[in-house]
């Protein structure tokens, strides 16, 4: 019996029907992968947390556009970071929280073995279940993405709309007219940054990157508190190792230990992006590129946990 | 532990140990990026606060830089002064790459604060509201001064020094100087809060203010010279200043951009 054969039956063995038939081979599936996935999406969906987070999300985005008491770089600075940062907020809670509740609510309501007593293989059920982790990560990005582009449209729509009506009814020279020209155009490109994307890209694989490692946390854990705490704090060290690294960067030893914890600083791009430093989309493919290796190591090592653990 | 935990561990660290060049390539373009930006020390936490410093450890650096220059703005509200400079420092240390923040900071500093001392009722003396005033324009350049060293490519800076320079302190040669600078300055975006058509016509202006007429004839001409179907310009305040210029400088029929009258003028290119 090779490994894989060893998988499939240790998985069966506690419900006690065996899935496959000795010596049956059961080989990787992207279709049931994509069913767990979709299971695990609707379930999600279905929760009122999420709901609950979701709408709150996009109330807190909406109401950004209510800046107006500043002048009109300002507004627009506050309402990208702001929203930006909620963006990034309520996508890490949804993601640390959705998938902390992902395997122990299996082992509590007892599906689990309803699922591994099928032919499925505990890689599959994982990857399915981190799947739909991420496809709800996605959704999620992708609403509140759509809400802050409409306030941010329906912002540069009030801000036009005043400084026509401001300019209307007056005689105005050339200059001034020029003048209310480049202030138009001037918002019109603040308020339409092509580059906003890529904080969003850079986004969603921080945040897939977060639902990997609080996977990996509840590979080996049983309580959904203690992987939303575990995962807060590898948040907190990822977030510091850059600061660790300019304070004590100097010894290899400390270099190679702080190379173990994902930098998750390196994701944030929104700053920049705001104040229109330039962000190559050679730095942006960097990153992602990283993010990808870590979130593809951290699934395999909870695939190594996983299939070793009694259920 | 079993093989498979070993595994595990295995497949956590070598990866990210190979990983560790790209790692240091990116946090190096992040330095650079974020070049000057203040580090979150135990006095940067001690001035914004417990909450503050964790937000901005968790790389909410914008929304903290926020936050503190709202809070800025109600300093300006309660009068003070003092107050409102300390926040706007914090800000500028927080995001030194924000042009926003100099530009804006210094515009309150030399216009806003600085009127409000030069009348309030505290001041023993008309000199003693004038001195103060003076020191608040001081304050606003070398802010303004900080903020260029972080900022050198951008036009925006060198043109809001210009601006303290004609407007507060009436020096048309320094303001000349850094209207030019801001002219000739490496990167000119899109989202510019100034109008560079208007920066070239100050910079002739100062020019003149400082003595210097003929530079600053040759300056206007040379807009007036620049294409006019792909510049933008208010072309016809240039014709005005370039003919004026030439009556007053006598500048020969044949050297003329717009000879007199009785002849043809010169085509636009």
């Amino acid at each position: 019996m090779n490994a894989e054969q060893e998988n499939m039956t240790e998985s069966t063995q506690p419900s006690g029907a065996p899935a496959a038939r000795e010596g049956e081979w059961v080989g990787f599936s992207l279709s049931r992968v994509w069913a767990i996935a979709e299971t695990t999406f609707t379930e999600a969906v279905r929760q009122k947390v999420y709901n609950i987070l979701i709408v709150f999300a996009l109330i807190v985005i909406a109401s950004a556009s209510f800046f107006s008491q500043f002048g009109t770089e300002e507004q627009l600075k506050f309402m990208k970071d702001f929203c930006l940062g909620a963006v990034s907020v309520f996508g890490t809670m949804i993601a640390i929280i959705g998938t902390a509740l992902l395997l122990p609510s299996e082992v509590e309501n007892r599906t689990i073995y309803t699922i591994l007593s099928k032919p499925v293989r505990r890689f599959e059920f994982l990857l399915g279940k981190y799947m739909g982790s991420v496809l709800l990560i996605f959704v999620s990005l992708l609403l509140m993405s759509i809400m802050f582009g409409a306030a941010l449209a329906f912002k540069e729509q009030r801000m036009v709309s005043a400084l026509h009506q401001q300019s209307s009814g007056v005689p105005l020279t050339e200059e001034q007219k020029q003048e209310v020209h480049a202030t138009v155009r001037q918002i019109r490109a603040e308020a339409f940054d092509p580059d906003l994307v890529k904080a969003a890209l850079l986004i969603l694989v921080k945040l897939a990157l977060l639902a990997a490692i609080t996977l990996l946390v509840s590979t080996f854990s049983t309580s959904m508190i203690f992987n939303v705490i575990v995962a807060v704090m590898v948040l907190i060290a990822g977030h510091l190792v850059g600061s660790a690294r300019e304070m004590w960067g100097d010894s290899a030893v400390v270099r190679w230990l702080l190379a173990i914890v994902p930098d998750l600083g390196s994701f944030n791009v929104a700053d920049d992006i705001v104040l229109g430093n330039p962000i190559s989309w050679v730095h942006v493919a960097k990153v992602v590129v990283y993010g990808l290796g870590y979130l593809a190591c951290v699934v395999a090592a909870a695939h190594f946990i996983f299939s070793d653990r009694e259920i | 532990m079993t093989r498979r935990r070993i595994l595990a561990v295995a497949v956590l660290v070598v990866p990210a140990w190979l990983m560790m060049p790209l790692e240091n390539s990116i946090h190096s373009e992040n330095l650079q990026l974020r070049y000057g930006g203040a580090k979150v020390t135990s006095e940067l936490r001690d001035q914004i606060g417990q909450g503050m410093a964790i937000a901005l450890l968790a790389g909410f650096r914008g929304v903290v830089a926020d936050f503190l220059w709202i809070q800025s703005h109600d300093y300006w509200a309660k009068k003070e002064w003092m107050r409102q400079y300390s926040y706007m420092k914090m800000v500028t240390m927080l995001q030194p790459q924000s042009t926003m923040f100099w530009d804006i900071g210094a515009w309150h500093m030399a216009w806003n604060i600085g009127y409000a001392v030069s009348v309030d009722p505290q001041n023993r003396t008309q000199a003693e509201g004038i001195k103060r005033e003076r020191e608040w324009w001081d304050r606003a350049r070398d802010y303004l001064q900080q903020g260029i060293e972080n900022v050198p490519n951008r036009p925006d800076l060198y043109f809001a020094m210009g601006w303290l320079y004609w407007e507060k302190y009436k020096d048309g040669s320094k303001a000349q100087e850094y209207f030019h600078k801001a002219v000739a300055a490496k990167e000119q975006p899109q989202n510019l809060s100034v109008r560079m058509d208007g920066v070239q016509r100050l910079e002739a202006r100062a020019m003149e203010k400082s003595g210097d007429v003929k530079g600053a004839y040759q300056c206007w001409k040379q807009m007036w010279l620049q294409d006019h179907q792909k510049t933008e310009q208010i072309w016809t305040v240039v014709e005005r200043e370039v003919k004026r210029l030439e009556d007053e400088l006598r500048i020969p029929e044949n050297q003329r951009v717009f000879p007199n009258p009785r002849s043809e003028p010169a085509s636009p290119p």
